[in-house]
């Protein structure tokens, strides 16, 4: 039996939610670490099955910040 | 707004929602909200707990358990925008008053009139009585 058909709708909804903020802090966290053991940003995107773009859009300012040099192809 | 801000980077998020101003709120317990939510034993640390505690509870119920180490990633230097659910706390608390007259008990109002979501979720697993809080927060 799956999950979906035993939870009531508003743990169902609740931990879709759930799950997306826990994806996005795996994402910053694992983009992050993929970054600085020297992947570049396509090879990331490409792993994560997001465009470029995607990448740039989503981490680049945060990275940047945090002194992740991107790395030119 | 601001605390609320920096509440939603503090927890590494895009957006500032309704969970991020209610912690904001809960973190001044010199103002009305704020005495109202200590009241209910809810300081700064307590509506935290509160969340996390919603958070591991709605993974749970899928299957996914949150307890994994998640290394630390770097701050947003993007201030976060104004997420779906601050937005309706905002919208709900503009309904009852002129929007320069909103003070942190509207805004605690707004916030608590949600009756889905992780905050009420969250209220619910903390013992929190959200409809008597609401209406001791509109009668302040």
């Amino acid at each position: 039996m799956s999950a979906e058909e035993t939870l009531a709708p508003a743990d169902g909804l609740a931990a879709v939610a759930a799950l997306r903020r826990l994806a996005d802090r795996l994402e910053d966290s694992a983009v992050e670490r993929a970054l600085r053991a020297g992947w570049s940003r396509p090879q990331v995107a490409e792993a994560l099955a997001v465009t470029r773009q995607a990448i740039h859009k989503k981490h680049a300012g945060r990275l940047a910040a945090a002194g992740v040099q991107p790395r030119r192809r | 707004m601001t605390q609320g801000e920096h509440e939603a980077r503090q927890d590494h998020s895009a957006t500032i929602e309704a969970h991020h101003l209610l912690l904001a709120i809960a973190d001044h317990q010199g103002a009305t909200a704020g005495r109202l939510l200590s009241e209910v034993g809810l300081d700064r640390s307590g509506v935290r707990a509160a969340l996390d505690r919603e958070f591991e509870h709605s993974l749970t119920a899928a299957g996914v358990s949150a307890a994994f180490h998640l290394p630390p990633a770097g701050r947003r230097p993007k201030p976060p925008g104004i997420g779906a659910s601050a937005k309706l706390a905002l919208e709900r608390a503009f309904t009852a008053v002129r929007k320069k007259d909103v003070d942190s008990a509207h805004l605690l109002a707004g916030i608590l009139r949600a009756r889905v979501g992780t905050v009420p979720r969250a209220l619910a697993l903390a013992g929190v009585d959200r409809e008597a809080l609401l209406t001791r927060t509109q009668t302040a």
